[in-house]
């Protein structure tokens, strides 16, 4: 039988009692994101030219991106910052943010069913070039 | 005499994960011991029919959140294997660290279940305290705490600075350090040994005969140990199996006690050996279609795991298939439980650390 | 399969310290998608490359791991056939049994613990099954077929 009297743990149950709790009060302190960390992913509508190439590998299939509408949407829910869509991204358009995405709740749902973090971004067509346009329509008085 | 039957699980307070035993008990001894599993049977397995296998290493990744590391690396390599790749030496050492970094995640998560589960939550808190500061170097080097997604098939995706290796190995020393006094209340603690010594005993013969895997075989003084095969870069490593004889629950947790100690020890070896400089290739990006079959054979904190992968030339693979090590374990906790009182049930199911996500895919 | 001399290449493994590292089934589909030009089976089994009938085959691999080693003893099962339990020479045997009858339904004789169909709970019975596996397949073949 080992010694009863025998206590380990004591002189570090003594130490907790005066020092620093090791955990952080969290949603009044929040620990500053590390540098490279995965969090939500980020889009620039500018500059994407609607390759589709970010929904086509997306392993998750959060993102939906259409030529003809121009349109671009990603499921911030269904996506698992996995960075595939970064790296496959011609335009940089897309990039991770350290930060994590919001938190969403079932309330945001839509009664359409639209699910909540959904994010939808349109890029209305460049209005025509006249310098180029057609001739066809010209001198016909 | 009059036989009871006590559904044990599948919530249970010492439970992380649902897996049942219908303990069949006389008096206060178990007799007998029948498990189902499947309450988390998510058919990972089956996704193979309709995920890409470039994709399918995100799912593999998500067989257990504890070894997801080692799923990854594992899933990458068999698919390496397959299309015979040759992977960038840095980041065959890079992923060999980044495997023993999560062994020490591993054990000191399960040290702290272990110490819940015998009622010592001061020394739990302390374990996951640790944890956490690996689980932020893990966050620091592949940018997430638990799953990395930083295993591709050719390589890895992000390399760590020589500068970051060192604080790396710096601050894991340090904690090495500072895990030593909890490792001392582990071993010294009259509480823990009274619970704990000479409970649920798997002798050296009964480990053979139930072919048994990692920590646990190892705690019944075997010396078996996948890394002793020396893939992955442990060719290069010096190191022996870490092995205790007593084969009950107390040795179980000195081994992986242990086992914390000598990954720290693993990493420095292999900080000190892998080649260093700025713009090292760190992956080898396959070219075509796999096809072809491979068994591999990892050491997981939990054990020896296999995976199987046939390919057959298409996106899609033929089948893969994981042998976990809880799966390999649950033999033997049935023979342990067997004969053992009611009361200590508990404390034998935990300390062969069981991953029933594993375990059920 | 020939029972006798598979149980007599058990026992050597057995006896010569091998321990059992897995028992490892797949479901072998006819198909061979490649050759069509389909990229997936289930591009294959759309444009009808890939009948999806056929004999349904089993490949059971036995797997066995001593220190670096693994060796694999294979078999190739009609379905229906049965195959012989090693429980009496691995004792851990009786869970991967239990499994591949559970997934596969294959059935195995003698095995030294019965757990009756209670290992797994899963929404498809015998979700690897010939069957289960064409069905799936073509299901999804179905689904992936747009219209032009």
């Amino acid at each position: 039988m080992a010694n009863p009297f025998r206590l380990p743990m004591v002189p570090r149950a003594l130490r907790n009692l005066v020092s620093r709790p090791a955990t952080r009060l969290y949603p009044t302190e929040l620990r500053p994101r590390f540098a490279g960390a995965r969090g939500a992913i980020v889009f620039d509508v500018e500059s994407c030219n609607f390759c589709m190439l970010c929904a086509r590998r997306c392993p998750a299939a959060a993102i939906e991106c259409s030529r003809e509408d121009r349109s671009w949407a990603i499921d911030q829910l269904t996506c698992i910052a996995c960075g595939v869509c970064v790296e496959v991204c011609n335009k940089k358009s897309l990039s991770m943010s350290a930060e994590p995405g919001r938190v969403h709740t079932r309330a945001e749902a839509t009664p359409d069913g639209r699910r909540p973090g959904r994010e939808e971004w349109l890029k209305p067509a460049p209005p025509p070039d006249l310098t180029t346009a057609p001739v066809s329509a010209a001198a016909t008085d | 005499m009059k036989r009871t039957t006590i559904p044990f699980g599948p919530q249970h307070p010492v439970l992380p994960e649902p897996l049942v035993l219908d303990l069949i008990l006389e008096d206060e001894k178990v007799i007998d011991a029948i498990p189902t599993i499947g309450y988390i049977h998510r058919g990972l397995e089956m996704m193979v029919e309709r995920v890409e296998y470039t994709e399918m290493g995100f799912v593999v990744e998500r067989i257990c959140g504890i070894c997801s590391f080692m799923h990854g690396m594992g899933y990458c390599v068999s698919l390496e294997a397959i299309m015979n790749v040759e992977v960038p030496e840095r980041a065959r050492w890079l992923r060999l660290v980044w495997a023993e970094i999560s062994r020490i995640q591993s054990h000191l998560l399960w040290l702290g279940l272990g110490a819940d589960a015998f009622g010592f939550e001061n020394l739990f808190m302390h374990c996951w305290r640790m944890r956490e500061q690996i689980l932020d170097i893990f966050e620091k080097t592949t940018g997430g705490r638990i799953i990395h997604s930083v295993n591709r098939i050719g390589g890895v995706k992000r390399d760590i600075a020589d500068s970051e290796l060192a604080a790396i190995l710096a601050e894991l020393q340090e904690l090495g350090a500072a895990f030593k006094e909890t490792a001392r209340v582990f071993g010294t603690d009259p509480s823990i040994a009274h619970r704990l010594g000479g409970v649920g005993v798997l002798t050296k013969a009964d480990a053979l005969a139930v072919d048994a895997v990692g920590p646990m075989v190892r705690a019944s003084g075997i010396a078996t140990d996948t890394r002793l095969g020396g893939a992955f870069m442990y060719d290069q490593i010096d190191f022996e199996p870490v092995v205790e004889t007593a084969g009950d629950c107390l040795a179980r947790v000195l081994v992986r006690l242990r086992e914390v100690d000598q990954s720290i020890d693993i990493i420095r070896q292999a900080i000190d050996k892998m080649p260093k400089g700025e713009g090292l290739p760190i992956e080898n990006r396959p070219r075509g279609l796999p096809s072809g079959e491979v068994f591999t054979r990892l050491e997981q904190p939990r054990g020896e795991v296999v995976y199987y992968v046939k390919a057959n030339g298409t996106k899609n693979l033929e089948r893969f298939r994981a042998r976990t090590p809880t799966f390999a374990n649950i033999p033997a906790m049935i023979k342990l439980v067997k004969g053992c009182d009611l009361a200590d049930v508990p404390n034998i199911i935990l300390t062969i650390d069981p991953c029933i996500s594993c375990t059920e895919r | 399969m020939d029972t006798t001399a598979f149980l007599a290449r058990v026992e050597e493994y057995h006896r010569d310290g091998w321990r059992l590292a897995l028992i490892n089934v797949t479901t072998v589909l006819p198909a061979a998608p490649a050759a069509h030009g389909a990229q997936t089976a289930v591009e294959a089994a759309a444009v009808g490359a890939a009948p999806l009938d056929g004999p349904g085959v089993f490949e059971i691999a036995w797997g066995f791991a001593r220190g670096g080693e693994f060796k694999t003893i294979r078999e190739q099962i009609e379905q229906g056939q049965s195959v012989p339990s090693i429980s009496e020479f691995f004792g851990a045997a009786f869970l991967y049994e239990n499994e591949i009858r559970e997934l596969f339904g294959i059935n195995v004789t003698g095995m030294g613990v019965d757990l009756k169909g209670q290992l797994y709970k899963t929404a498809t019975r015998v979700p690897f099954s010939h069957g289960a596996v064409k069905a799936r397949l073509a299901a999804l073949a179905a689904s992936a077929v747009k219209p032009s």
